[in-house]
């Protein structure tokens, strides 16, 4: 089962989050990070295949997180799932420093399992 | 489900890939050029010109157009010529994608129709915003969203009243907060009841029943709320070129004597009224 750990500052989108993923009976949430240098640790203690990460959160960003997890890792697998995906600017940054996927809130449960399944 | 820009919807749907999103936004931002870079290309400033307006911005929080007419190294009438040019030779990212053979403008066309249909229930209905106030779109949008996410979101019939102008916003309710800033400046503020909270909380938590939920977690479910919906409103925003970025939200409780709207300050206010008869209100704290 893929390994997934989730970066979000709000407590309600990480139950949320938690409870698509676990739901699916595919991937297991191992760990949760309420902003960017937590998700950094997470990833360094816990491996995780996939890091589901929030863009705008309070201390260090996902966008500065994702730039440094893509230093630690060519290969880490960063869904960025964030309420700016729709902002073209925001969107093109996020992609071309590495995510491989930028969901826009709101969303439904199955658009955020079918990238995950795509990883 | 969201305010999608087109080519994230293209690569959601598969219909390109990353490289070529990522090839034709290149090619974007080499023939996009920047206001000044424009004014340059066309010899209406010189290099000496820029150096004068950027010195001059660092100094003023101004435009680059604005500080150029200011300091007179352009008219009114030759910043407009700019914008002009800029406008006809603006490559859109369809197009992009044509150019690095992404696809042909036939199916171009068609992945607009279904872009739009898919971005229709996004369609901003009218709301008149009082004369005078910079950036009447954005209120107009910050509105309709609201009201819009209330129906996606939640599940509620939403009904969006006028807007008028207040002193002060209602006290009494749990009061989520964002500012706004880039290209606009202003607070944005949504007053729910303790039973629209709850239905919020249902909504974001995935659960039928929140009675059991500690405060923290039901406040959160409606910062979250007015997250999204102001990143939304970024969304709708961005491609008309106006930026605004979000901060962080952040939640009031104030007493029945509710918040004072700030002296530099205009209130707009939008009473919001759910089938269901809970009611919600939106402030936004907008700079004069």
């Amino acid at each position: 089962m893929k390994k997934v750990v989730i970066a979000d500052d709000s407590i309600a989108v990480a139950r949320q989050l938690e409870k698509i993923i676990t739901g699916s009976g595919e991937f297991e949430v191992v760990a949760q990070a309420r902003n960017g240098l937590e998700a950094i640790k997470m990833y360094q203690v816990h491996h995780p295949d996939i890091i589901c990460m929030d863009m705008n959160m309070p201390g260090m960003d996902g966008i500065t997180a994702l730039r440094t997890l893509v230093a630690l890792d060519k290969q880490v697998k960063v869904v960025m799932v964030t309420s700016l995906g729709g902002v073209g600017d925001k969107f093109t940054e996020a992609i071309r420093l590495g995510a491989k996927g930028v969901l826009s809130k709101p969303f439904e449960a199955e658009d955020l399992l079918k990238i995950l399944r795509g990883l | 489900m969201a305010v999608k820009f087109f080519g994230q919807y293209l690569l959601e749907r598969g219909a390109v890939t990353t490289d070529l999103l990522l090839k034709a936004i290149a090619l974007q931002d080499s023939i996009n050029l920047k206001l000044g870079e424009t004014a340059l290309a066309i010899k209406m400033i010189t290099p000496s010109d820029v150096k004068r307006i950027h010195d001059a911005q660092r100094t003023e929080d101004l435009m680059f157009g604005d500080m150029a007419v200011k300091l007179g190294i352009l008219t009114e009438g030759q910043l407009g010529e700019i914008l002009d040019h800029q406008q006809r030779t603006h490559l859109r990212i369809g197009e992009a994608l044509v150019r690095v053979g992404a696809f042909d403008h036939d199916q171009l066309n068609l992945h607009l129709e279904g872009f739009r249909a898919d971005q229709a229930k996004y369609a901003t209905t009218r709301t008149l915003i009082p004369a005078g106030i910079a950036h009447p779109e954005i209120w107009e949008i910050s509105a309709d969203l609201t009201a819009k996410m209330f129906v996606r979101m939640v599940g509620l019939q939403c009904h969006l009243g006028d807007c008028t102008l207040v002193e002060r916003v209602p006290g009494g309710a749990l009061i989520a907060g964002i500012d706004l800033n880039g290209d606009v400046s202003a607070r944005y503020l949504l007053g729910v009841s303790d039973e629209l909270r709850a239905k919020i909380a249902c909504s974001i938590l995935m659960e039928s029943d929140v009675s059991d939920e500690p405060e923290e977690v039901l406040d959160d479910t409606v910062l979250e709320y007015v997250n999204i919906v102001c990143g939304n409103v970024a969304a709708k925003a961005a491609p008309a070129g106006t930026v605004v970025d979000i901060e962080p939200p952040f939640c009031l409780r104030p007493g029945e004597e509710g918040i004072p709207v700030p002296a530099d300050c205009y209130g707009l206010h939008f009473q919001l009224v759910m089938a269901t008869g809970e009611s919600a209100s939106l402030t936004l704290f907008v700079k004069r």
